[in-house]
This record gives structure tokens, sequence and C-alpha cells, in this order.
């Protein structure tokens, strides 16, 4: 399978480490880019490049840790597969809480290395390719009039047209032209799509992993 | 000197000048011319008829009066000068006796010895006037002689009597005043008067003598029982070495009989190994023996005469006021020493390597993490390369890349082990040649890790040439391991304010290479310095606290001083000086 625009950024401030897992991802033709250091990482990270992490835990300077913290403060989404020369168990339990997607100790299997790369990897896509499918909803639901909005939030929720038009002080008929509208500019067909399209909009980002 | 003899008079009479006989015959002649003149002058003023009778005496007169008158003349001179040398005789005489050191005598030899003459030194020696002497109302025999002495006198004078030769005694006296006094006495007998033998002789006041002599005889006595009862050997010996004496210690030390051990050379007593060493001792002492070396002594492998060696401590010193070249060597035995030393050294390799192991523990973390890093990349290499062969289209250039990659870091994994090897091995002490830089680089290399995850920098001062330095190298690297360890976690408690740098420093100084670790820490108070190398003392959350105690005494045992200063601007700098290879210890 093949990634596009997709890479691997290994961050481990041991030179051999960094090196030998550069050439397993050669292997399996991963596209990929090495940093001995996070501020490295950071200082060339624009936040539009796609892919996912595999990050030393400790490190002199900034630390892996600290570098989820920061990467999350700007919203970026990479995942990220720390790894660690310590079995330390508060540490990973901290990277885990913050949404890592996994923690492995070294000296790493690197089928297991492999297949999380790629579990991360194709994560990455899946969001990315939900964010995308977000914005074109957003911007589709930005066509919609107040009322539009209104009547598909409520239809959304699983309210009957009857209840709507008395909430909202209009007629029955006139909620069913309003809702046929929004559908047709939400380019649903069914009910059940409306409904999706609701909750996804009400996940927020960072809980998309 | 005073001779008495036969042929010498007791005291020899002689006058200093002769008799000035020509004066006197001048006088004589002077007289008769005088004489004559005068019975000329009367003839004249009386005149007589030259035929009468009173003519022919007036002649006579006049011949005869002259010579008679210039013999009376001389004669009365002569007298006259006899008896002024009789008086400056006697006085001279008088003036000997008198300036003798002590009293002539000349006495009867019968029981008490009574005096017919003693000298002026009499009042001196014994107290008494030499008329109470003289006059027999003190006899010396009775009074003044020691009772206890009386028969050994009285034995002697008669032996030498007897053989009609000079005697010489030395005996106690008691004075007029009861003071006891040693006097030494010669005499012999002179003569006989009526029926009686005549002793002439003098006695000397030789207290002063005889009190020194039995001072140093004390003195000597004392000596003899020092020496004799010292744990050391004492052993006097000749120029060339030849053994004059021992005491009983360097008999027993050398397992020797007194006579066999005497004549023997002193170096019959040193290890044949080690004569070496004594030789270049002599020449030190030889050239110049107020040196430090001289003075030290040496310390070699001392030889029974069973040929069994034991390890002494040797120093010469040359015996001074000896009509030869006399030499005094004290040796003492250092079985003893040598075993109580040997069991410090091995009671602190123990400790030494304890508190290895408590490092190595408290750094296994760091270890394994350093381990784990070659581990993980060597399994990484290992995998690429089997995936290089697995694919369709091998690239052979990429798995000889990975095969030479994963043998660098087998290696890279090799040396941490070896590293912690040599510091976890129990190891009698030894001490080598070491590059003082190459041993600070080692543990370096094994702080580094440490250090790069605290986020330290560990900055080597190393100067390009340093001379070889002599010592343990596992202990040392120990030391600056547990010196460069505390200070990282002072800077660890410092919060790291005072900066993350450590500098481990070498420099050459006069004594020897000085090895320095200067950290930016927290410094050390004034309450900590004072228990800082007592053991289990500690300030760190983790460890013993015997690493400061355990690396003064390796410091110590390697003839340094583990020191400390605290910094202008912050932490502290502990330092050593390990002596350079050259002045090799024996």
């Amino acid at each position: 399978m093949t990634r596009t625009g997709q890479q691997v950024f290994i961050i481990d401030d041991d030179e051999a480490v960094r090196d030998s897992m550069s050439m397993l991802l050669e292997t399996v033709n991963l596209p990929h880019q090495c940093f001995s250091s996070a501020l490295e990482f950071l200082d060339s990270y624009d936040g539009t490049q796609q892919g996912c992490l595999v990050l030393d835990i400790r490190m002199p300077g900034m630390s892996g840790l600290e570098l989820q913290d920061r990467l999350q403060e700007s919203e970026a989404l990479l995942p990220i597969i720390f790894i660690t020369g310590h079995g330390d168990v508060p540490m990973a339990v901290e990277a885990m809480r913050k949404g890592a997607l996994d923690f492995m100790r070294k000296p790493i299997r690197e089928q297991d290395l492999l297949d999380r790369i790629h579990e991360a990897l194709d994560l990455e896509a899946g969001i990315r390719n939900i964010m995308v499918d977000r914005e074109q909803m957003m911007k589709k639901l930005a066509t919609l009039t107040t009322r539009e909005r209104e009547v598909f939030e409520r239809v959304a929720d699983g309210h009957a047209n009857k209840v709507i038009g008395l909430d909202l002080g209009i007629s029955e008929r006139t909620v069913e032209v309003h809702r046929s509208q929004a559908m047709k500019k939400l380019e649903v067909r069914s009910l059940a799509q409306l409904v999706k399209i609701k909750i996804d909009l009400e996940k927020p980002s960072n809980e998309l992993f | 000197m005073l001779q008495v003899n036969n042929q010498v008079p007791f005291i020899a009479l002689t006058s200093s000048d002769a008799l000035p006989h020509r004066l006197y015959i001048l006088l004589s002649i002077i007289a008769w011319v005088s004489v004559y003149m005068i019975v000329f002058i009367a003839g004249s003023l009386f005149p007589v008829a030259a035929d009468s009778f009173f003519s022919t005496i007036f002649i006579m007169l006049q011949f005869l009066l002259g010579p008679i008158m210039a013999m009376l003349v001389y004669l009365l001179l002569v007298e006259r000068y006899r008896v002024r040398q009789l008086h400056f005789n006697a006085d001279r005489l008088e003036t000997l006796l008198k300036n003798l050191p002590g009293m002539a005598y000349r006495c009867f030899n019968r029981k008490y010895w009574p005096m017919e003459f003693v000298s002026e030194g009499c009042y001196a020696l014994c107290g008494y006037d030499r008329r109470d002497l003289e006059e027999q109302r003190v006899l010396w025999g009775k009074f003044i002689t020691h009772p206890d002495e009386i028969e050994f006198v009285e034995r002697s004078i008669l032996d030498a009597v007897g053989k009609d030769e000079p005697f010489e005694v030395e005996y106690r006296i008691i004075t007029r005043e009861g003071e006891e006094k040693w006097v030494w006495e010669r005499g012999r007998a002179v003569g006989v008067l009526d029926g009686e033998t005549i002793l002439e002789g003098l006695i000397t006041d030789i207290t002063d003598r005889k009190l020194t002599e039995q001072a140093l005889m004390r003195a000597e006595a004392y000596a003899k029982a020092v020496v004799d009862t010292a744990v050391e050997a004492v052993i006097t010996i000749d120029e060339m070495g030849c053994i004059e004496t021992v005491n009983r210690a360097a008999q027993t030390m050398f397992a020797y009989t007194p006579e066999a051990i005497k004549g023997e050379n002193i170096r019959r007593l040193i290890a044949g190994d080690y004569l070496e060493e004594y030789n270049q001792y002599i020449m030190h002492y030889q050239e110049d023996r107020s040196s430090r070396v001289a003075s030290a002594g040496c310390e070699v492998m001392g030889r029974r005469q069973d040929d069994s060696t034991f390890p002494i401590h040797l120093v010469i010193n040359e015996v001074l006021n000896q009509p030869e070249r006399k030499y005094v060597g004290l040796i003492r035995d250092l079985t003893l020493q040598r075993e109580a030393e040997k069991e410090v050294r091995e009671q602190r390799e123990q400790l030494a390597h304890v508190d290895r192991l408590n490092t190595l523990g408290e750094m296994a973390t760091v270890i394994a993490h350093e381990i784990n890093q070659p581990l993980t990349a060597i399994s990484m290499y290992a995998q690429s390369g089997l995936r290089f062969l697995d694919r369709g289209n091998p690239k052979p250039e990429r798995l000889r890349d990975a095969l030479e990659k994963l043998y660098v870091q087998a290696h890279r994994a090799g040396s941490v082990i070896e590293r912690v090897q040599q510091l976890s091995r129990q190891h009698e002490s030894h001490s080598e040649e070491v590059d003082c830089n190459a041993l600070i680089r080692d543990v370096h290399k094994l702080a580094e890790v440490e250090a790069h995850i605290r986020d330290i920098v560990i900055t080597l001062k190393l100067p390009r040439l340093l001379p070889m330095v002599v010592c343990d190298p596992v202990q040392i690297q120990q030391v600056v391991l547990n010196l460069l360890r505390n200070g990282m976690e002072s800077m660890k408690k410092a919060g790291y304010n005072h900066g993350n740098r450590i500098v481990l420093h070498t420099s050459g100084t006069g004594a020897g290479v000085r090895i320095s670790i200067i950290d930016s820490g927290s410094g050390i108070s004034d309450e900590t310095a004072e228990q800082l190398y007592r053991p289990f003392s500690t300030t760190k959350d983790t460890g013993m606290g015997m690493g400061l105690s355990i690396s003064r005494s390796i410091v110590r045992a390697h003839g340094g001083q583990l020191e400390f200063t605290n910094n202008a601007n912050a932490g502290v700098t502990f330092y050593f000086t390990l002596p350079y290879a050259r002045s090799k210890k024996i």
C-alpha cells in the first residue's frame, strides 16, 4: 500500500536507533524523516505535513511528552507512537492518557512497530478524511438559512414535524419545506444520514482517534 | 712529671747559675791592692827608718796583709753565695711542692704510715694541716684512709716494697670534714732509717675523674639496657659493613646466635633481590646523609640465618667520636605492619567493591538504557537485512550497509558491558602506569547517558600532553565516577539554577596530575562539610553514603588527599593529585 502524502517522523536522540529505524522503513518503502530532537522537528513542521510520529519519550532538551503537549496545543493531528528505553510506567500512563497511539519498549519487535505505524497512518488518513468530509459538510451547512438550520437541528434530534412547527411557531407544512430544502443542500436522502451529520459535527476534533 | 727512683733524688737540687769566680777574684785583688795602698800611705805618714825593726815588720805587713785580706774577701763572698743559693733552692722546692696536684710525702712504712714530711698540698687534699701529720698527731692510715680500703692499700704497698717496685693505688679517703674522696697514690721505698723502710710518694685527688668514670659506666649500662630491651634490632657495623655488635632483638629477629652473627657482613641480613635497593640507599646516605631519602631509611626484605625472608625497615646512622668509622643500623620488623596494611587494603578493596556495585545498582536503569539503544538498533538492522533478502529484488549493497552498522552497534553494546564489568569485578588493587586523560574519558562514557538524561553537559578539559601517573585505574575511575555523580545530583538538587555544566579537568602539577571535578550545583555548606566524609551520611535520596568516604580512602591509598573548595560563582570543586610514574614508590 502506498501512502500518498504521508510520512513517518522519527524523533530519537540516538543516532543508531534513528538510522536503523530509517533503514527498516526503507525496506517497506515508507517515506520518513529523522530528527535528533523535538525542537528540530518543531522547527521543520509547518502543521500541514501528514503522517505519524515515532517519538522517543526521554530526550534531552524537550522530552517526548512535552512535544506531545505542544502538538496538541497546535491541534496537529499526527498520531504518536512512543518508544522508550525505560520501562517507565507513569510516563507511559500519561502518554496514553493524552492520546498516544501506543507505547513501545526498546528493543522493539520490528513487525509490531511496522504494524503500529501502518495503523497510525491509516488512522491519520481516516481522520484526515473525516476532517475533509466535515469541512465539506460545514461548507454545506453554511449555505442553510437560519430557519433551515433550526429545522435541521430539530429533525436530527428526532423531533416530529408537528412538534417542530409548534416550537418554531410555524406550520407543519412550512417545516416540511425547510426540511426538504436542507436535505437538498446537505445532499442527503434519508433521515439517518441527517442524524449522522449532526453526531459527527458534535464530536470534538481531538476525540477522532 | 715527678720521677721517683734510686738514681735521681726525690727532688733534684740544682742551682741555676754558676759561681761568679771572676768577679770574686777581681774583688779580692781590689781588696789586696787597697790593703797595700793603706799600708803604703800609713808608711809615708809615719816615716820609719828603713833599716829599723819596724821597717822590716812594715814591709812584711805590706806583703802579707794584702793576700790574707784578698783570701778573706773571696771566702766571705763564696760563703755568702752558698747561703743565698741554699735559700733559693729551698724556696723553689717549696713552690714546686705547693704547686703539685696533691700531696708529696715521706713516711715510715709502719702501721698507719706516720709521716715524716708532707707537702703543702696536704690541707687541700684532706683538710689537715701538714704539721698535724708531720708531728704525727694525725696518722694517714688511721684517720684519713677509708677504713674499708686500709687492707687493700697495705697489701698493695707491701707487695711493691717486697719486690722493690713502685706502687700505685687508687682508694678512698675521708677528709677532716668527713667528705669522701677518691685518691691516686704512687710511691716507692727510698731507703732505710734506723731499720725502718722509708716511703716517698705523691697522693692526688681523682674524685672528679672517678665520678665521671662512674657516671659514664652508668650511662653505658643504661644505654646497653635500652639497646638490649629495644624491639628494634640494633647493629653496629664498621666501614666495610662487618657486624661488630648486635642486641638481643637483632639475634631474635634474624635467628642468629651472637657468635654467628658477629663478623658477618650486614648484606647477609638482606634478601638477595633487595641488595640493589640497599646499595641505592647507602649511596644516598653517603651522598647526603641529611637528605630525605637518607633519613627515611629503606624498606627491603630481611634474610634470616635459615634464608627465610621477612619485610624490614632499615636506617643507618654514623656513630660519631669514634677512632674509626662506625655505623649503627636500626632495623624494624615490618611483618605485622605489613599484615595489618594488607588487611586494611583488603577491607578497603571490599568496601570499594561494594560501593562500585552500589553505584552500578543506582545506575542500572541508565546502563540498561545504554545497552538497549544499540540492541534496538541491532535488532532493526537485522530485520532490515532480512527484509532486503526476502524481497523479490535483493539489495546486496543495502544488506552490506545494514550488517556493517549492526557490527558497530554490537561493539557499542559490548563496550558498555565491558565498562560495567570492569567496575563490578572484585579485583586485588594493583598500580599501573595510566594515562589520566584516557581514564577520564572512560568515566565520561560511563556517566554520559545519565548526564544526557538529566540534561547535564559533561565538559572535558584535558591538556593534550599529560605525563603518565601510577594508580589503580578501576579505583580511580570509581572515585571520579562517584564525584561526578555527586556533582550531577547536587546540580539536580539546585534545580540547575547555576547551569547544567560539570567539568572534568586534568592538569599537571609539581607533585603529579591533578584531577578536578567542577560542578555547578548548590555547593557544600559548613555543616555538610563537617560530616562530608563520614560513612553512611548522605544528602542524597538514594545511596549508602559510602561514596565519599571510600573515595577518600582510595585517594589516600594513592598517597593523595581528596579535597574540595566551593567555587566563586556556584558549585563545588573536588580535586586530588596522583603521583607521576617516574616517582614510583618502593
